[in-house]
């Protein structure tokens, strides 16, 4: 059985596990424990810690493996370690929060120096009539004019496909050249 | 759901942009130590505000007064909630958004206080902001703003752009801070960082406690997949990706 992997990352509390969940063709393993700060607890009460998995099995022969990761950066050793092999990666990031932006951000430099694997951001939330525009996330985060930001929306399945979409186009657009 | 941060996240100018870019129809409270602001905002444009304080919440500013007010705050947590019911309130506000930020930015004495998360030095790179169609923007800029809106095309930097007007650092940086506050130019993005060269994987595997996770999922975790090191080292072939695309497209 052959396997391509793809990591989906971000900040605390942007989405991935939910991503993961929404697309995989199995019950998602998930290595969630109950947070510990108190501003980390107010948006959600437990966080991954090591790894989501889910997996999406594109024939007999070939499964695409999700991986996403812990978003709390004092977990960050995992990050290189999911990035190792990766085809590409998402970056997530939560449309409604713009504390979140910073952290982000910080996250796509240190994936910058782990892996030069082709990447999206999936702006999610986008389905909430408050969400900032994607122009805006862009503008923020920095992402340059050739990096793709999607719209997302992590509870659903149309969306996250096309987000998943929007990175294997990024992917064969690397493999064309 | 809402909108939620504060202004150290985002500034008030960055919402008001914000606004009009969607257009957004709701209501942005803000609360700022004892004093409490709201501003309605229809289909992007602030119809009305006002700024209460103390426990029995006396107004003490309204209109186009508040939200200057508010433009001064360094900080305060702020919701802006959707609300189509605000679309039929009457416009009170006597000016649009960019003209109380500029006038906003004019009563401070360090504008750049106004953008905490853009640090403005001589070697910032500036561009042009794409403004989307819906953004027109009455704003009137005056003869300086507009010598450094015209020199930012073709100039790299700050240091360059003062060389071309002649003007002097702490003057050019205050009114690249208005030009930025009212959305008219984008701070460019640094450069991605070169990715270092890739370590074994026995050594990231060394550097990660693993022994709690399925020992089925560590290998391929950390790029056992494809039963190489790194699939991507080897040639992932057009039809491959075809493939997950199709079967990605069929979910």
């Amino acid at each position: 059985m052959q396997a391509l992997k793809i990591v989906i990352t971000g900040s605390y509390s942007a989405g991935k596990t939910q991503f993961i969940r929404t697309i995989s063709d199995i019950e998602t393993v998930s290595t969630d424990y109950a947070v510990t700060l108190d501003e980390e607890r107010a948006l959600k009460q437990e966080t991954t810690v090591a790894l989501d998995f889910g997996t999406i099995a594109i024939n007999d022969r070939l499964n695409l493996y999700l991986f996403g990761t812990p978003g709390q950066e004092r977990f960050d050793f995992m990050w290189e370690h999911l990035a190792l092999g990766a085809l590409g990666y998402v970056v997530m990031v939560d449309s409604c929060r713009p504390a979140h932006f910073a952290e982000t951000q910080r996250l796509m430099e240190r994936f910058a120096t782990i892996t030069d694997a082709p990447f999206v951001v999936a702006a999610n939330k986008q389905d909430d009539e408050t969400a900032l525009p994607l122009a805006y996330v862009r503008r923020r985060l920095g992402v340059p004019f050739e990096v793709p930001v999607l719209p997302c929306s992590a509870f659903d399945k149309a969306s996250v496909k096309q987000v998943l979409l929007g990175l294997l186009r990024q992917i064969a657009a690397q493999v064309s050249t | 759901m809402a909108l939620e941060g504060t202004l150290r996240d985002m500034s008030l100018g960055d919402l008001f942009q914000v606004f009009r870019m969607g257009p957004k129809t709701g209501v942005l409270l803000l609360a700022h130590e004892g004093e409490r602001g709201v501003i309605y905002v229809a289909s992007g444009q602030l119809v009305d505000a006002a700024l209460a304080r103390g426990a029995e919440r006396s107004v003490v500013a309204a209109q186009d007064e508040a939200v200057i007010l508010m433009l001064l705050w360094d900080d305060a947590a702020f919701t802006f909630r959707h609300d189509p019911a605000i679309a039929q309130r009457p416009v009170r506000m006597l000016h649009d958004a960019e003209w109380l930020v500029l006038e906003g930015m004019k009563r401070r004495d360090d504008p750049t206080q106004a953008l905490p998360y853009h640090r403005i030095t001589l070697d910032t790179q500036l561009q042009l902001s794409p403004l989307p169609s819906s953004a027109e923007s009455g704003v009137s800029l005056d003869v300086n703003q507009w010598r450094i809106l015209s020199q930012v095309a073709s100039c790299p930097n700050l240091r360059t752009i003062g060389n071309a007007t002649g003007m002097p650092p702490d003057r050019l940086t205050r009114i690249v801070a208005e030009l930025l506050a009212i959305g008219l130019v984008e701070v460019v993005p640094p450069p991605r960082p070169e990715p270092r060269p890739r370590e074994r994987r026995d050594a990231v595997m060394a550097l990660t406690n693993a022994g709690h996770l399925n020992p089925a999922l560590v290998g391929v975790a950390a790029g056992e997949v494809n039963g190489t090191d790194d699939v991507r080292s080897q040639h992932v072939g057009r039809s491959l990706l075809d493939a997950v695309m199709r079967r990605v497209r069929g979910l």
